[in-house]
C-alpha cells in the first residue's frame, strides 16, 4: 500500500515536472470517504455506489495527470448500515482514517445524524443522495451538498412529463404508487398537488412495503379504473417484483408509465422485465446541451464490469468528481478549504465543462479561474443551501431497453 | 411437541370438529361475505394472493417449526437457509448447469450444511445442556455468518434465476402467475408430505417421541442423535427448496431476503400451534388471507402490520396456537 | 494511528451506553424473571416518539418529556402485558415481537407521528446544554470532542440504573422475581401475585427501554421507524447473552465487549473490496457469538446455576 502511494506520487510529481505551464504547488493527496449501504435494509444499493465513487476517482485521477494538475485522491470506504447510528460511526471512522470529503449516505436520517454528530463541528462536505426537503431544515453551516433535485422541483417535471404524453391534466386521471418510504412518500404528496392543481384527477396512492412477496394485490389496485397514466416512484429492485405483478394483471400498459429520477438509467437492468417498462416515460436532472457524458459514462460502467446500475449512481460519480475539483480549486486536502471552493468550480456563468473535458476543467481550474461543471446526472449551481439550482429536466422514454431523451423541460416555469 | 392435525378419536370427537375444519369454515364464510361485499373479481383475486403468500410463507415455515418443536432452539439462522438454498442454487445455475439439477444439488447443499452445524454446534452445546438463551446467541450467530458469508462472495446487489414470471394463468376473470401456482402446489405437497412422514414413518414416529421426551426417548432406545440431525437435514432442506421456490417466482433477492420473511415464517408457524407441520401450512393460509384481504379495505402499506394483529389476536383467543394442545402442567 | 481516534470511540462509548441501558431491561426480565421479551425495541420506540412528539409538536422542555415519555412506554408495558403474560414463553417472545413490528408500522404510515419523514428538531436545548458542557470541558483540553456531553450523561444515567437495579434485587421484591423464575408455581403458592410481579418486572424494562430510546434520539437527532426494527432487541439480547445471566455487571461488560467488536472491525483493514470488507465484519461478529455462545455458555459474567430458563 505505503509503497503504491509512493510510486503514485512519484508518477503525479513527474507529471507535474513535465507540465510546466501549471504553477508548481503542494501535491494534494485528497482521501475521499465512501459513506456505503453494504449492510441492511438498502445494501443492493452498496455496490453500485462503490462502483461509481471508485470510477469517478480512476477517471478524475487519469484526467488530472494529463492535464498535470498535482492532485491523487485515493478512497476509503465504511458501512452505514441503513441506520443513522451505525452511518455516524461509520462516518468517524472514515475522518480518522483521514477522508476530507464524504460521498454519500443514501438516506436523509444517515444524513442528518452524520451532519449534526461529525461534519458540521469539521467542516466536512457531505454529498448525499436523499431527496427528502427535511434535510432542509437542519443549520449546515454549508456543508451538505446535493446533487439530487429536491421533490418539489421533479412533482413539477412529472406533471409537464405527463401533460406532454396526454395533451392535458384536465380530467385526467393518474394512478399514482410508492414504495413505503421517505423517497416516495415526499414525492408522491408533491406530485399529486400538483397535478391535482392542473385539473387531474388522481387515485391512490398504493403503497408498498418493499419485502412483501407478493405484489399482486398492490398491482391489482394499480391499474384498477383503467388509469390515463401511472406514477410509480420505485427502486429497480423492487420493481423487478412490481412490474412483473403489473404485467400478469394483464390490463398494464407500460406506455402509459411515468417514471422518476430513482428507476432513470442508461441501460435498464436486466431484472427489470421488458413488459414492464418498455415504453415509459419519466424524468431526470437534465444536461443543459446534448452533451456525451452519459456515454463517457456508460462505457466506463460496462467497461468495469460488476455491479449494474442503481439508482443515482451518476449522482455518485459526479459528487467524487465535484469533490476533486474543489480539492484543486482550494489547492488543499483540507476539507474546509473543499467545502469553500464548490462553488468556485459550478458557478453559472462561467466556462461550461463536462466528463468529456475534464482534463480542461481540472487545468482551468488549477490555474484560478472559476468554472462551471456539468456532470453526468446534469448540472448544478448550487443554490445557497446546497441544492441545485438547476430546474432543468429531461424527458425521456424507454426504447429497446434504452434511455431516449424526448425533450428538455424547466420544471420552474 | 410434534402434533397431529386430528385429533386422536375420544369420546367427545363427534360433538368437536377438528380446528382445521373450523377454520375452513371460517374462511368459506369470510369469503363469502367479502365477495358480497367487494364483489367476486376482487374477493377471489385477493384470495388467490392470500394462497401464493401462504405458499411461500408456509413452506418456510415447516422447518422453523420442526426445530422448535423437538429441540427447542428459536432458529433465528432458519431464514438465512432460504437464503443459502437460493444462493446456492444461483451461482451453480450460472456455471451453465441446468436449472433443475441445480436447485436439486443446493438442497442438497443446505441440508448439508444445517447437518455439519449441528455437528459443530449443536450437538455440542446439547451435550453441555446449553439453556435456551445460549442456544439463541448462537442461531443469531449463525445467522449472521450465514447472510455475510454468502454475501461475502455473491455481493448485496440483487440477483434473479431469470425465469419467466410474467406468464400468467388465467381464470376466468382471475388470475396468477404460473410459478407462483407452481410454488403454491409444490408447498402444499411438500407440507403434506412432511405431515404424513411424521405419522406414519418410523423415523418419523421417533422425532414425535424425542419433541414428548428427550429424555425418554433416549431410555428407550431411541438413535436420538441420529433423529436429531436427520430432523436438522430435513429442515435444511425444506428451507432451500422454500427459498428456491421463493427467488424463482417472486423474481428478484438479494442475501437479505431470507432474514427479512424469517419474522412471517414465524408468525405462520406459532399461529398455527408450534410443531405442526400442518399447523405452519394454515398459519400461513390465515396470514396471506388476511393480508391481501385487508388490502379490499386498507392501503397495502398496512398489510405486513394486519399479519402481526392477527397473530395477536388469534393467541388471545388460542393461546397455542391454532393446532396448538391444551397445556399439560407438569 | 487512526483507530486510536478519540471521537470514534467516543461514539462507540454512547452506542454501547444506550445499548446498556436498553439491555438492563431484558436482563430483568430475561435474567432475574424468565420472561421472554423480544418487544423490547417497541418500548424504545413509544418512548423516543413521545419525547419528539412531545417536544415538537407540544413545545414540551426536553427534560420535562423524560417522565412522560417513561409513563408512556410503562402503559405499553402493562396493556402488552396483561393479555400476553399468560401465553408460554415461546408464544409469549412471539407476541411480544408482533407488538414491536405493530408499533413500527404504525407510526410509519399513520399521520400522526410524521410517516417515513419522522420526526427532527427536537435537540435544540441539549445542543445547547452540549454547547455549554463543551466550554467547560474545553478548559481541561476536552472541548473538540463534541460527543463527550452526551456520553459522560448516557454512561451516568447507565451506572444510576445499574446501581437502582442491584439494590432492587436484593429487596423482597427481587427476591420474589427470582422465585417466580425459579419455580412460578411455587411462587403463587406462596400467595404471590404472579402476574402483577411480571406486570412489574416488564413495566421497569419497558422504562429502561425509553430512557434508551431518549439517548438514542439525542445521539441520530432524527427519529424514524426504521430505527426500531428487531435488530435492535436481537443486539441487546446478544450483549445480555454475552455479558452473563442475571448479572447487571455482565450487561456493561457485554455491551462494551460487543460494540468494541462490532464498531472496532471498521478498521479491519484487508486487500479486499468495501462490500467483502462489509460482509466480513458481520460473519467476524457472527462467527464470535457462536464461539462465545459455546465456550462460555453462563456468558461474562454469569453463574451457571442462574441459568435454567422455565418454559
Amino acid at each position: 500500500m505505503l509503497r503504491r502511494l509512493m510510486m503514485g506520487t512519484l508518477f503525479a510529481t513527474g507529471i507535474s515536472l513535465a507540465a510546466v505551464s501549471t504553477a508548481p504547488a503542494d501535491p494534494i493527496n485528497l482521501t475521499i470517504g465512501k459513506l456505503l449501504e453494504l449492510t441492511g435494509p438498502l445494501s443492493e444499493t452498496g455496490p453500485s455506489q462503490d462502483k461509481a465513487i471508485k470510477l469517478a476517482i480512476d477517471y478524475a485521477n487519469k484526467a488530472a495527470a494529463a492535464a498535470g494538475v498535482d492532485i491523487k485522491a485515493a478512497d476509503v470506504g465504511a458501512d452505514v448500515q441503513g441506520d443513522p447510528q451505525a452511518a455516524l460511526s461509520a462516518a468517524r471512522a472514515l475522518v480518522a482514517k483521514g477522508a476530507s470529503c464524504l460521498i454519500g449516505p443514501s438516506i436523509t436520517p444517515e444524513s442528518i445524524a452524520i451532519a449534526n454528530g461529525l461534519t458540521i463541528q469539521k467542516k466536512i462536505t457531505i454529498w448525499p443522495v436523499g431527496t427528502s426537503m427535511r434535510l432542509r431544515t437542519i443549520k449546515d453551516e454549508g456543508t451538505i451538498f446535493r446533487t439530487v433535485p429536491p421533490d418539489s422541483l421533479q412533482a413539477l417535471a412529472l406533471v409537464a412529463g405527463i401533460i406532454d404524453k396526454l395533451g392535458t391534466a384536465s380530467g385526467k386521471l393518474v394512478s399514482i404508487a410508492y414504495r413505503n418510504e421517505p423517497y416516495g412518500e415526499g414525492l408522491a404528496k408533491d406530485f399529486k398537488a400538483a397535478w391535482e392543481a392542473k385539473g387531474g384527477k388522481t387515485q391512490g396512492p398504493v403503497v408498498f412495503d418493499p419485502n412483501q412477496a407478493t405484489f399482486d394485490s398492490e398491482a391489482g389496485e394499480i391499474v384498477a379504473n383503467n388509469p390515463d397514466a401511472y406514477v410509480i416512484i420505485d427502486y429497480p429492485d423492487t420493481f423487478a417484483k412490481l412490474g412483473a405483478s403489473l404485467v400478469r394483471t394483464g390490463k398494464f400498459d407500460a406506455t402509459k408509465l411515468f417514471v422518476p429520477d430513482a428507476l432513470a438509467f442508461s441501460t435498464v437492468p436486466g431484472n427489470i422485465p421488458a413488459q414492464a417498462i418498455e415504453g415509459a416515460r419519466g424524468t431526470r436532472g437534465g444536461t443543459p446541451t446534448d452533451t456525451d457524458a452519459y456515454k463517457v459514462f456508460d462505457k466506463l460502467w460496462e467497461t468495469a464490469g460488476g455491479a449494474e446500475h442503481f439508482s443515482l449512481d451518476a449522482n455518485s460519480f459526479d459528487s467524487t468528481t465535484l469533490c476533486m475539483l474543489a480539492a484543486v480549486a482550494g489547492k488543499s486536502a483540507d476539507p474546509a478549504a473543499i467545502q469553500e471552493h464548490v462553488r468556485a468550480v459550478t458557478t453559472p456563468g462561467a466556462p461550461k465543462f463536462y466528463l468529456t473535458t475534464l482534463s480542461d476543467a481540472f487545468k482551468a481550474v488549477a490555474g484560478g479561474e472559476k468554472i462551471d461543471y456539468v456532470g453526468v446526472a446534469g448540472a448544478f449551481e448550487f443554490a445557497a443551501n446546497g441544492d441545485p439550482t438547476i430546474s432543468r429536466f429531461d424527458i425521456f422514454e424507454y426504447r429497446a431497453g434504452k434511455l431516449a431523451v424526448l425533450k428538455q423541460i424547466d420544471a420552474a416555469k | 411437541m410434534i402434533e397431529e392435525a386430528s385429533a386422536p378419536p375420544s369420546p367427545r370427537w363427534h360433538s368437536r370438529l377438528p380446528p382445521a375444519a373450523w377454520l375452513a369454515l371460517v374462511i368459506i364464510a369470510a369469503l363469502a361475505l367479502l365477495a358480497g361485499v367487494k364483489g367476486p373479481v376482487e374477493a377471489g383475486q385477493a384470495t388467490i394472493n392470500g394462497l401464493v403468500d401462504a405458499g411461500y410463507v408456509a413452506l418456510g415455515a415447516v422447518g422453523l417449526t420442526l426445530i422448535f418443536g423437538i429441540l427447542r432452539i428459536i432458529n433465528f439462522a432458519h431464514g438465512d437457509f432460504l437464503t443459502l438454498g437460493a444462493y446456492v442454487a444461483l451461482m451453480i445455475a450460472a456455471s451453465g448447469l441446468p436449472i433443475w439439477l441445480a436447485a436439486a444439488l443446493a438442497i442438497l447443499v443446505t441440508a448439508a450444511v444445517a447437518a455439519a452445524l449441528d455437528k459443530l454446534v449443536w450437538e455440542p452445546m446439547r451435550r453441555m445442556q446449553t439453556s435456551t438463551l445460549q442456544l439463541l446467541l448462537a442461531a443469531i450467530g449463525i445467522a449472521l455468518v450465514l447472510r455475510y458469508t454468502i454475501q461475502f462472495f455473491a455481493g448485496s446487489q440483487v440477483r434473479s434465476f431469470g425465469q419467466d414470471i410474467l406468464s400468467a394463468v388465467n381464470l376466468g376473470p382471475w388470475h396468477l402467475g404460473t410459478l407462483q401456482l407452481v410454488a403454491l402446489l409444490a408447498g402444499i405437497a411438500l407440507i403434506v408430505a412432511v405431515g404424513l412422514g411424521l405419522r406414519f414413518t418410523a423415523v418419523g414416529k421417533q422425532m414425535r417421541a424425542l419433541s414428548d421426551n428427550m429424555a425418554l426417548a433416549e431410555v428407550t432406545g431411541i438413535d436420538t442423535r441420529g433423529a436429531i440431525r436427520l430432523t436438522w437435514i430435513v429442515a435444511g432442506a425444506l428451507a432451500a427448496i422454500a427459498g428456491i421456490l421463493y427467488a424463482a417466482a417472486v423474481g428478484t433477492i438479494n442475501p437479505n431476503f431470507g432474514s427479512l420473511i424469517l419474522l412471517s415464517l414465524f408468525t405462520a408457524a406459532v399461529l398455527g400451534g408450534i410443531g405442526n407441520a400442518y399447523g405452519a401450512l394454515l398459519g400461513g393460509i390465515v396470514i396471506g388471507l388476511a393480508q391481501e384481504w385487508s388490502t379490499l379495505f386498507l392501503n397495502a402499506r398496512w398489510k405486513p402490520a394486519v399479519g402481526f394483529a392477527i397473530l395477536i389476536l388469534t393467541l388471545l383467543v388460542l393461546p397455542r396456537g391454532i393446532f396448538g394442545r391444551v397445556p399439560a402442567r407438569t | 494511528m487512526s483507530i486510536l481516534n478519540a471521537d470514534f470511540w467516543i461514539g462507540v462509548g454512547v452506542i454501547a451506553g444506550i445499548y446498556g441501558i436498553f439491555a438492563l431491561g431484558l436482563q430483568l426480565n430475561v435474567g432475574l424473571t424468565g420472561l421472554l421479551n423480544l418487544g423490547q425495541a417497541g418500548f424504545m420506540c413509544i418512548g423516543a416518539y413521545a419525547m419528539g412528539m412531545l417536544v415538537v409538536d407540544a413545545g414540551w422542555p426536553i427534560l420535562a418529556t423524560l417522565p412522560v415519555a417513561i409513563a408512556a412506554a410503562v402503559l405499553a408495558g402493562v396493556l402488552v402485558g396483561l393479555p400476553s403474560l399468560r401465553l408460554r414463553s415461546d408464544y409469549f417472545a412471539i407476541a411480544t415481537i408482533a407488538f414491536a413490528e405493530i408499533v413500527r408500522y404504525v407510526l410509519q404510515n399513520a399521520a400522526f407521528a410524521g410517516g417515513n419523514q419522522g420526526i427532527i428538531g427536537y435537540d435544540a436545548e441539549w445542543r445547547d446544554f452540549a454547547a455549554w458542557a463543551s466550554d467547560r470541558l474545553a478548559a481541561i483540553g476536552l472541548g473538540e470532542q463534541m460527543q463527550l456531553p452526551l456520553l459522560f450523561s448516557i454512561w451516568l444515567v447507565f451506572a444510576l440504573c445499574v446501581a437502582v437495579l442491584r439494590w432492587l434485587r436484593r429487596t423482597p421484591w427481587g427476591r420474589v422475581l427470582t422465585a417466580i423464575r425459579e419455580d412460578e408455581d411455587a411462587a403463587a403458592a406462596l400467595g404471590k401475585n404472579v402476574l402483577a410481579f411480571k406486570l412489574q418486572s416488564l413495566a421497569i424494562a419497558a422504562a429502561l427501554a425509553a430512557i434508551a430510546g431518549f439517548f438514542l434520539a439525542l445521539n441520530v437527532t432524527y427519529l424514524y421507524p426504521g430505527e426500531f426494527d428487531p435488530t435492535f432487541t436481537f443486539f441487546g439480547y446478544a450483549v445480555l447473552i454475552l455479558g452473563g445471566f442475571a448479572s447487571y455487571g455482565g450487561v456493561v461488560l457485554g455491551t462494551i465487549v460487543l460494540w468494541t467488536l462490532i464498531e472496532g472491525l471498521r478498521f479491519l483493514d484487508l486487500p479486499l473490496s468495501s462490500g467483502e470488507v462489509g460482509s466480513l465484519r458481520f460473519v467476524l461478529v457472527g462467527l464470535t457469538l457462536v464461539v462465545l455462545s459455546m465456550a462460555r455458555p453462563q456468558g461474562l459474567l454469569g453463574r451457571r446455576a442462574e441459568m435454567q430458563l422455565r418454559q
